[in-house]
């Protein structure tokens, strides 16, 4: 359109609009006397064959009509011509046992949907618009983490990103606000103090982290860098010895905090007292009662002679021990030990010879050269592309300014001109560019601005020195594939798999997930309306005012407390807790680091012989023979339930209840993720399931018979009907994703037949059905959802084109995971911008 | 030290800062003078007051939440009665209603929608990703009379973890999950730590050391926009008229960084309350909850804002609450069937919640403000969800308290039962209490409620 208009209103300046505009009417009406032609020709006698049967302009079935007068309006229902195609596609219409299209009539209608209702030119794809965008919190995380090398915690320091379309790099939604602003600001200071020394020379530092310490006999286990936690409830001595070789002032700075485990209503008034000691000599003596995560930081100068000195922390408990109810820690996270502070024995900083080499020289001309080459060459990675002269004069002056000021460093002046630029719009959003002398309706994005689109697709960070590089020398484009294969086989790649999995597969959700092991697993045995009761009757107790409770009640709920603390403990071995999220989260992120790592196929994901497994989690699965907490991938028995995605514990959970299994979620999850074909949001005002379970009189139902009840309902039926037969294969699976063969003490039955026809007697079967009938419908969706993604951007009705061209390399080449990745972004709408509405309007006034 | 103290490090502290506020609020009261005949934002006896809109999630049980009796002659019903001992100091507010969250042509979605729409009573835009409301009361309020605080307005919530991935039925999840919003496109994102709310307020570092940590770090923020602006202004220059409004979101920040500079020069030096900085996120929601009115409660009392917004928890949350025996999910609950069972548990949650707010209530009524009266005295409080039966999805008859005397301009220790008559109607009214009589119209408001 853009060139055409262009030609157009360059015409208008030599003739006067009304001709122009004429003409460009004239233009738009053939375009759609075409589409409408050949839709009079071969698609309407289709339409009226399988289809108006039903979507007719009385029957008018789930609000379509495919029939009317005003045809050019039909044809421009763009977003009706895209969901058809979707429906025939999936076999999903026309429904099963009336007449449908044959193959060559499939392929007319979606010829015709493509390229004339959606109006797609195959030879010059429009790649859509991505709109400027700003870093999400990952990619703000690792982009200062390749930049300056500082760890920031983003998820502890900025609220979290808005997410669209399920994925959390949507362009679109990733808003700014005055706080987030505020927090990027006081975010670059952050990183700055922490990476950009100030000065030239310091005392020499040592951390010794907590873990150093030694209790007892033994060295604690676990990593050397952690901290060290001491119960307020232990009796202990810690040591460490320092062992400083030149004599001077030493100081010693001690960093613990005092946590505990909140208990509502409950206090502890446990102390206990903490003594430091250097050579045997108390720094500090001090009692601590309940601080709630409060840190502490003492300083002492002590001065050593060269030789060993040793540091104690010793631990006396205060309290007796029938009143230990919470858990009480002291952490001892770290103890620096600075010095000598004498001048002469100052050292570098850390990072200093990163930062500044040999120094900042100090003659005023020589200075500006240096500083001119350290701020260009932080800018340029830090703006990913190259940067202005004037930008590189701006940040050098505000150095030179800072720097002079008494007092201050030019070290403190690099810093601060560090600090902007991480505060600045270049570096919190990437902007992008075209080839500049392009003149192609969609012309190529230049190659920083690609690489850029590589880096954070693949990486989710910034690209590094090598894409850098190769896109000034205008060699990325040419290296594309070499490119996309190092930048996957580098670690970094990792993170694709974690916030694209993470998002798409909503592993992520098992880190929140709320599950109740006492409800869920009370479930799976006989119910007991004694102990049902007794729930009851403790709530109603909890509900009223202490105060007005009789002696006998205040009793009775103390009974009941303890009662009930008895039956949780019992479940408690299954509960969910950090170590098994944490396994379940790295079994289904392996998974797909496998196959991305291996290039294995696609196809996998949903159905094979093998699981990521440590002890912990094999002995939720019922998985013999593995031992230890390291996961590694492990072939299962044959004919086991398990192996891919859909039968790991992380979906099964966060597909369900926190206190039941919802087979409805898990089939909405399938059609969601999986087969790509959603159902649209229940209608208001429908007979919910458990209003249709309240009719069935006698027993308790279970949930296959509430279901059935439910799609009774003809409102419900026609998306159950889809849901339903999904959801209820994985009954076998209870909200904790372990394995059951009863549920109320009724057998299961997984077995179904899915609307398209297929009939499966179990799960393993199911799967078999996904991979195969069902394969082109797993890869429309994959592909789909990597495109999003990728771009970070909505599907465009224009994209159908480009996803179908991917899909079809993907099943020409089973599956291939790396095909896929390749595909897209080799895909016009990875390599091109749509041209920008901004430089084509504004004409000059006259051109005569 | 107190063991106590963690929890309630406000306690003490009427005393400790009621003088500095004297000062400044003289200040604040004389600018807001020179303007308009009635202060803005000010009682009678010239002490600040204070507006709070809180938000509690999936409406109410309504058999057990609604009093019985009419007027002045009311009993407070099972889900209000931890409310009793303020009965003289609140309104029950029968028949207010949203219409902007009614499912008109959208479908589902009534969470979403019952959230976005709490504070701005607009229609929102069905969408994931191209979003609109409108401005929220809040935010409204703020535009006339923020100048006159160090703080324009604060907004917080309790949802540490935002939800990601497809929100409530093609609703983005932006309007799930924040009720302040700045324009139609800009939601305000609430602060959820109540650390960083605290050294946003009073600067960070131990007592003494903050309000000189505080301006040092305005010093350096001025450097920072300098130069940023004008990168910013080049970027601008290149970007099509879609990115550019993109772009005006930062250019907004910065301006708002800009303003908060000029006007703590204007304010002086930060009073800094002697209480210790409160610590992260806590992990017992019923800790975090109050956490959170102990912030508001020292932003009230310094007079550091005047008006402030806290989400308890998003419409839609499916919390379960363990500490009072409720294993199931919150939402899931609400949709309990007319099973006496579940609507039971509903119906104790939605008591915790107003527990949690009467401990509010407590906090605001033990301090003493300047003119003597006590923070709850000079206060409105709104404490209400945008649904109202959460298992019919109803929009009418919204369980909405307003807790506080506004100085003396309202007329609490009642139960108003009103035909249907929009909820923002009621925003509309506070406005003109709060001397904001030039907003003529809010949302979908037809006139201002006049008997409140």
């Amino acid at each position: 359109m853009g060139r055409v208009l262009e030609a157009l209103l360059s015409i208008a300046c030599r003739w006067g609009a009304a001709v122009v505009l004429l003409a460009y009417v004239a233009t738009i009406q053939a375009e759609d006397n075409d589409t409408l032609k050949k839709y009079r020709q071969s698609i309407e006698p289709m339409v009226e064959k399988y289809c108006v049967g039903c979507h007719n302009a009385e029957s008018k079935k789930g609000g379509i009509v495919l029939e009317g007068d005003d045809l050019a309006l039909l044809m421009k229902n763009q977003e009706l011509w895209s969901k058809s195609l979707k429906m025939v596609r999936a076999e999903l219409m026309p429904p099963r046992g009336k007449k449908r299209p044959n193959v060559e009539e499939k392929k007319q209608l979606e010829e015709w949907i493509k390229f004339s209702a959606l109006g797609i030119d195959p030879q010059n794809i429009d790649p859509g618009r991505v709109t400027l965008h700003r870093l999400n919190r990952t990619e703000y995380r690792n982009t200062i983490r390749d930049l300056v090398g500082v760890e920031f915690n983003t998820t502890e320091e900025f609220p979290a990103d808005d997410s669209g379309h399920g994925f959390d790099n949507i362009s679109d939604v990733l808003t700014m606000s005055p706080l987030l602003l505020e927090k990027y600001v006081t975010a670059a200071k952050t990183i700055v103090q922490q990476a950009v020394p100030i000065q030239p020379l310091v005392p020499a530092e040592k951390r010794i982290a907590g873990r150093q310490f030694i209790v007892g006999e033994a060295k604690p286990g676990g990593s050397a860098e952690g901290p060290l936690n001491l119960s307020y409830y232990k009796a202990v001595i810690a040591r460490h010895t320092a062992k400083p070789t030149t004599a001077g002032t030493y100081q010693l700075v001690y960093d613990i905090s005092a946590h505990e485990s909140y208990v509502e209503g409950q206090f502890d008034y446990n102390k206990c007292k903490v003594i430091l000691k250097a050579d045997g000599i108390a720094l500090l003596t001090q009692e601590f009662v309940r601080q709630g995560g409060k840190n502490y930081r003492w300083e002492f100068d002590l001065p050593w002679q060269p030789g060993e000195h040793e540091l104690t922390i010793e631990l006396e408990p205060l309290t007796p021990q029938e009143k230990q109810v919470r858990s009480l820690n002291l952490r001892i996270n770290s103890i620096t030990l600075r010095g000598p502070l004498e001048r002469q024995h100052w050292v570098r900083p850390a990072n200093y010879v990163t930062w500044f080499k040999q120094g900042i020289p100090t003659e005023a001309r020589e200075r500006r050269i240096y500083l001119t080459k350290l701020l260009r060459e932080f800018a340029v990675k830090a703006y990913r592309r190259p940067v202005d002269d004037a930008t590189v004069e701006r940040l050098v002056q505000l150095a030179e300014v800072i720097g002079s000021k008494p007092g201050q460093t030019m070290e403190a002046g690099v810093a601060q001109a560090v600090t902007v630029i991480l505060a600045s719009p270049r570096f919190l959003y990437r902007e992008e560019f075209s080839v500049p002398e392009s003149t192609e309706k969609y012309p190529l994005l230049d190659e920083h601005s690609l690489a850029s689109r590589l880096s954070y697709f693949l990486w989710s960070s910034m690209p590094d020195a090598e894409l850098l590089r190769l896109a000034s020398d205008r060699q990325l484009r040419m290296n594309l594939s070499a490119q996309i294969k190092r930048l996957l086989a580098d670690k970094r790649s990792n993170e694709l798999v974690r916030n694209f999995s993470g998002q798409w597969l909503q592993i992520r959700a098992i880190d929140n997930a709320n599950v109740n092991a006492f409800a869920v697993l009370s479930k799976d045995e006989v119910p007991d309306p004694q102990a049902q009761a007794k729930r009851t009757r403790f709530r109603e107790l909890n509900r009223k005012p202490a105060e007005s409770l009789t002696v006998a009640e205040k009793k009775e709920l103390d009974e009941a407390r303890a009662s009930f603390g008895a039956g949780f403990r019992r479940f408690s071995q299954f509960e969910l807790n950090g170590e098994l999220r944490r396994a379940l989260r790295l079994e289904s992120e392996m998974h797909f680091e496998y196959l991305l790592k291996n290039n294995r196929s696609l196809l996998e994901l949903l159905d094979c012989d093998y699981a990521f497994l440590n002890e912990k989690l094999a002995k939720q699965y019922g998985i013999e023979g593995v031992k230890g907490d390291q996961m590694r991938k492990v072939t299962l028995p044959h004919g086991s339930p398990r192996g891919g995605i859909l039968t790991q514990g992380a979906i099964l959970i966060v597909t369900s209840n926190p206190d039941r299994t919802s087979p409805v979620k898990r089939g909405l999850y399938l059609l969601e993720n999986i087969l790509g074909t959603p159902t649209p949001p229940a209608p208001p005002d429908i007979t919910t399931l458990e209003e249709a379970a309240a009719l069935v009189k006698g027993k308790p139902p279970t949930l296959r018979e509430s279901l059935q009840l439910h799609r009774a309902d003809a409102k419900c039926a026609s998306c159950h009907n889809r849901m339903d037969p999904l959801g209820l294969a994985f009954e076998n699976f209870n909200a904790l994703g372990r394995w059951r063969d009863k549920e109320l003490n009724q057998p299961i039955e997984a077995g179904g037949e899915l609307v398209t026809g297929e009939v499966f007697k179990n799960v393993q079967e199911l799967k078999k059905i996904l991979v195969t009938h069902r394969r082109m419908d797993y890869y429309h969706c994959v592909t789909e959802k990597l495109f999003i993604y990728a771009l970070g951007r909505s599907l465009e009705y224009g994209d159908q084109q480009t996803i179908d061209q991917i899909v079809a390399r993907l099943e020409a080449d089973q599956g291939s995971i790396q095909t896929l990745i390749t595909g897209i972004i080799e895909s016009p709408a990875f390599q091109r911008r749509r041209q920008q509405t901004a430089s084509v309007i504004p004409l000059p006034a006259s051109r005569n | 030290m107190n063991t106590l103290h963690r929890r309630h490090f406000l306690r003490g502290l009427g005393a400790m800062v009621a003088l500095p506020l004297m000062e400044s609020l003289a200040r604040a009261t004389a600018r807001a003078g020179l303007n308009s005949a009635v202060p803005l934002a000010t009682t009678a006896s010239g002490a600040p007051l204070r507006t709070a809109f809180l938000y509690f999630p999936n409406g109410a049980i309504p058999q057990v939440w609604w009093p019985t009796g009419e007027g002045k002659d009311f009993h407070l019903s099972k889900t209000l009665m931890p409310l009793e001992k303020h009965r003289s100091m609140i309104q029950v507010m029968g028949g207010l209603e949203n219409k902007p969250a009614e499912a008109g042509p959208d479908g589902g979605g009534d969470h979403a929608r019952g959230n976005g729409t709490f504070l701005t009573g607009v229609r929102l835009k069905k969408s994931a990703t191209d979003i609109k409301a409108g401005i929220s009361i809040d935010q409204a309020l703020a535009q006339h009379y923020g100048h006159l605080t160090r703080f324009p307005s604060l907004e917080l919530t309790c949802d540490a973890t935002p939800k990601t991935g497809g929100c409530d039925s093609g609703y983005s999840c932006v309007y799930q999950f924040n009720i302040s919003w700045s324009s139609s496109t800009t939601p305000k994102s609430a602060e959820s730590n109540p650390r960083r709310v605290f050294e946003r307020l009073f600067g960070i570092g131990k007592p003494g050391e903050r309000s000189s940590n505080l301006a040092l770090r305005q010093q350096q923020e001025k450097s920072i926009i300098d130069f940023v602006l004008e990168d910013a202004r080049a970027m601008h220059g290149r970007l099509d008229s879609h990115d550019r409004h993109k772009l005006d979101q930062y250019l907004e920040g910065i301006r708002e960084i800009e303003t908060r500079i000029q006007q703590a020069e204007r304010f002086g030096k930060v009073k800094d309350p002697i209480v210790e900085t409160p610590n992260g996120i806590a992990t017992a929601y019923a800790e975090h909850v109050q956490q959170m009115f102990d912030l508001l409660t020292l932003a009230f009392q310094t007079d550091s804002t005047r008006i402030a917004t806290l989400l308890l928890a998003h419409d839609g949350s499916n919390r379960s609450f363990d500490q009072i025996g409720i294993s199931e999910g919150h939402h899931d609950l609400t949709h309990h069937m007319n099973r006496k069972e579940w609507i039971d548990k509903v119906a104790d949650i939605d008591h915790w919640y107003v527990q949690q707010f009467s401990r509010f209530l407590d906090k605001l009524q033990g301090i003493q403000d300047v003119d003597g009266k006590s923070l709850l005295h000079n206060s409105m409080i709104v404490y209400g969800s945008g649904n109202a039966d959460g298992n019919r999805h109803t929009h009418s008859n919204l369980p909405v308290l307003l807790a506080g005397v506004g100085g003396g301009a309202l007329k609490p220790g009642r139960y108003v039962k009103r035909s249907a008559t929009p909820l923002t109607n009621l925003y509309l009214g506070m406005a003109h209490t709060l001397g904001v009589s030039k907003l003529a119209r809010f949302g979908d408001s037809s006139k201002p409620l006049s008997d409140i």
